[in-house]
């Protein structure tokens, strides 16, 4: 019999998952193993949209269905597996935009407020940002005092989600020719929560029946959430917050302290684990925690909190979405604070076998039996401080006993945003992305790779992403990555400069020797996928790579996705001209026609397009050929001879 | 300058020089654990405009060539 394969390539993970089955812990590694996925819901041929189902139209297995049995392949209502699939294609979409978008909501109003200078505890900490984004946005700057600017700001920023009409302010942002590509597709976005509730409704039984009528709303709808909710997302947290600048920051289980108190943030919005940043660098704090019997207060992070104080301060990184429960099974957690998205509900009951407080901070999220502190702008450093308290008092309960924190860290550089690789490249006088084009051109970089998502229980933790990334940068593509897929690459130790040394081609290499950076550059949180879009924009900007995103010698992927989030950054990649690379499994299998649409037929209109490869080798591979298919459509495929011209040659040049 | 190292190597004609050595100490880097913290050095709105103007030029400044502005239209 078959050895079984381990649930991880992460050692750190399948120490403490060791552990985790020694203390008789269930996790979420348990129950992939226990309960199967659904294969008619996997292949996306279910339709539970009304009363009258569910209805399930699965295709015949392993041979082409017959005319007569694909006519039969409806729901009571008549709606065809096309439709069907389409419509819970579309249905993720709405759900991942929504997430971001529901997100940005909040960053925005409590900016708003902040500027009003009602939130005692958030101010304007990047002017440069804001009055960045204010030019974005069409408010004249002049004499105003900072505070009028990021008032001006704040209340743009607020109806952009709920515009009836009209474009949405940053698709200005993206390349001229792109901007031309969605108008006359007529799928530029208006109000954030316009297109979500549009895809809801055109979902609805009876009302859209065309596939690609619904797809290209999808389209819309995920643009509306990449050039829209998450990009407002990212610039207003970068206000507020500063903007991501290098900065060193270890990753993996072994940031527990066994002789401080360890709390771990675990969600997607920086709000609260900013404020917690704050308070737990206040001296009273620490005295506090030493009155205790702790050294001191060691914040973690997890998810996508983690990466936004990571990238910010340095906060050290606990894991990924895979080892939220192993950072409790340690048995060193004093205190979770989960806020929204990722976070699985079997934290409470594994909380409940060690000491560990599980706090709900978001009326949004609740878990039952979790303990819920609402977190409260107005009065944020003290939410933030009773938390902390709750944490140190919670120190005395610790079982050392029970206490098993594995040794692995890595140390990695991160903080690369769109901002900070222009200055990098250029330099205060003439940021620039010019470096980068040349190199592209000149045949050193071979072309660039957003690796970004979720992990996935149903594939080994962490592999896809570490095969697939070496695989790419080892072929000269340079790797950028947000959410999880950051950490997969930190733990691994692909973020420090040195991994260029060992893992990247030999013209990548070197142009990270000679910039001094990582060949996997960690652009943040998944909000964050919209740097990579503001990166891809200022490379065709820059010039000598097309005039469109969908020109660049580039691709896109997520070998690990789970969440609808993923699908919906997916979508606005797909829609922004970027070929893009999914794993793990394909929720439209069962259409064959919609399948075709999605990976073919969308590049006739949005120049971008969808695959799908399990094998994230071969999908490497996939990305590093349709990189090799644009070099050479930009011919930049082939070296070319270089001539010197002499004083006869120029003449012959002048007088042509 | 006194912990600077030469190594005596020959010239084109065959006569010996002595030339710098290494001047980087051997190892892996230390990193660093501040921030690079550049954009603090852009201390007041002229500066941070100009800045702007400068860096993201092609979003914010009429003086600039690239993909959408060419010297010399395709």
């Amino acid at each position: 019999m078959a050895e079984a394969r381990p649930v991880s390539v992460d050692e750190a993970t399948l120490e403490a998952y060791e552990k985790a089955k020694a203390d008789g812990v269930e996790t979420v590694f348990d129950r992939a193993a226990r309960i199967k996925p659904c294969p008619i819901g996997a292949a996306g041929s279910c339709c539970k949209n009304c009363g009258m189902g569910p209805c399930r139209v699965p295709a015949p297995k392993n041979r082409e269905e017959t005319p007569e049995e694909k006519a039969k392949r409806t729901g009571v209502c008549g709606a065809t597996a096309e439709t069907i699939a389409a419509r819970n294609f579309a249905r993720m979409v709405a759900a991942g935009a929504s997430a971001h978008s529901d997100h940005a909501r909040g960053v925005a109003l409590t900016f708003l407020e902040a500027a009003k200078g009602k939130l005692k505890d958030f101010t304007v900490k990047d002017e440069q940002k804001l009055y960045q984004l204010a030019m974005d946005l069409d408010i004249e700057i002049e004499d105003k005092e900072t505070q009028q600017v990021a008032i001006e700001v704040g209340k743009k920023c607020v109806a952009e989600f709920g515009k009836q009409e009209g474009e949405g302010l940053f698709i200005k942002r993206a390349p001229l020719k792109r901007q031309e590509i969605w108008r006359n597709l007529d799928i530029v976005p208006r109000g954030v929560d316009r297109e979500i509730v549009e895809m809801m409704h055109r979902t609805h039984i009876g009302v859209d029946q065309d596939y690609e009528n619904i797809l290209m709303h999808a389209a819309r709808t995920s643009l509306a959430d990449g050039w829209g909710g998450s990009m407002i997302s990212t610039e207003l947290q970068d206000v507020m917050f500063g903007t991501p600048e290098p900065v060193a920051g270890k990753v993996n289980l072994g940031i527990l302290k066994k002789d401080e108190v360890n709390i771990i943030i675990h969600g997607h919005e920086p709000l609260l684990p900013e404020m917690m940043v704050i308070a737990s660098q206040e001296p009273e704090m620490l005295k506090y925690a030493e009155s205790k019997g702790a050294k001191g207060i060691n914040l973690g992070g997890l998810c996508c909190s983690a990466n936004e104080v990571l990238m910010r301060h340095g906060i050290p990184v606990a894991g990924n979405f895979l080892q939220q429960e192993l950072a409790i099974t340690t048995g060193a957690v004093e205190l979770m604070t989960v806020d929204v998205q990722c976070q699985m509900e079997s934290l409470y009951q594994v909380s409940t076998c060690y000491h560990t407080k599980l706090i709900t901070t978001d009326r949004r999220a609740k878990i039952e039996g979790a303990q819920h502190i609402q977190f409260d702008e107005e009065n944020g450093l003290q939410v933030a401080r009773d938390i902390l308290k709750m944490a140190i008092d919670n120190f005395a309960k610790r079982d050392q006993s029970k206490v098993v924190i594995p040794d692995q860290t890595q140390e990695m550089v991160v903080g690369f945003s769109h901002e900070t690789i222009n200055y990098l490249l250029g330099g205060m006088f003439r940021a620039s992305y010019r470096p980068l084009n040349d190199n592209i051109i000149n045949g050193r970089i071979r072309g660039v790779a957003g690796v970004v998502g979720c992990n996935n229980a149903r594939v080994q933790h962490n592999a896809n992403f570490l095969a697939m990334i070496k695989e790419l940068i080892k072929n000269d593509v340079i790797v950028l990555t947000t959410g999880c897929s950051s950490m997969a690459a930190g733990e691994a130790g692909l973020m420090t400069p040195e991994a260029a040394l060992e893992f990247a081609g030999d013209g990548l290499r070197s142009v990270c020797e000679a910039v001094g950076i990582p060949p996997v550059l960690h652009m943040g949180s998944c909000v964050d996928n919209s740097r990579i879009l503001m990166a891809a924009t200022a490379m065709v900007k820059d010039g000598g790579l097309g005039d469109d995103i969908s020109d660049l010698p580039a691709a896109g992927a997520a070998p690990e996705w789970m969440s609808e989030k993923a699908i919906s950054i997916g979508e606005y990649f797909v829609a922004s001209g970027v070929y893009t690379v999914f794993s793990a499994t394909w929720p439209t299998t069962n259409s064959k026609a919609v399948t075709d649409y999605l990976f073919e037929k969308y590049e006739d209109s949005l120049k971008g397009m969808w695959g799908f490869e399990a094998d994230p080798v071969k999908a490497a591979q996939m990305m590093i050929a349709h990189i090799d298919k644009k070099r050479k459509e930009l011919g930049i495929d082939k070296a070319r001879e270089r001539i010197l011209y002499d004083m006869e040659k120029r003449r012959e040049l002048d007088a042509a | 300058m006194a912990d600077y190292k030469y190594e005596e190597k020959e010239k084109y004609d065959g006569t010996k020089v002595k030339v710098l050595s290494d001047t980087f100490e051997p190892g892996p880097t230390e990193v660093k654990k501040e921030k690079i913290a550049w954009r603090g050095r852009l201390m007041d709105r002229g500066w941070k405009m100009r800045y702007l103007q400068s860096a993201e030029r092609y979003w914010f400044s009429n003086s600039w060539y690239g993909s959408e502005k060419r010297k010399n239209p395709a």
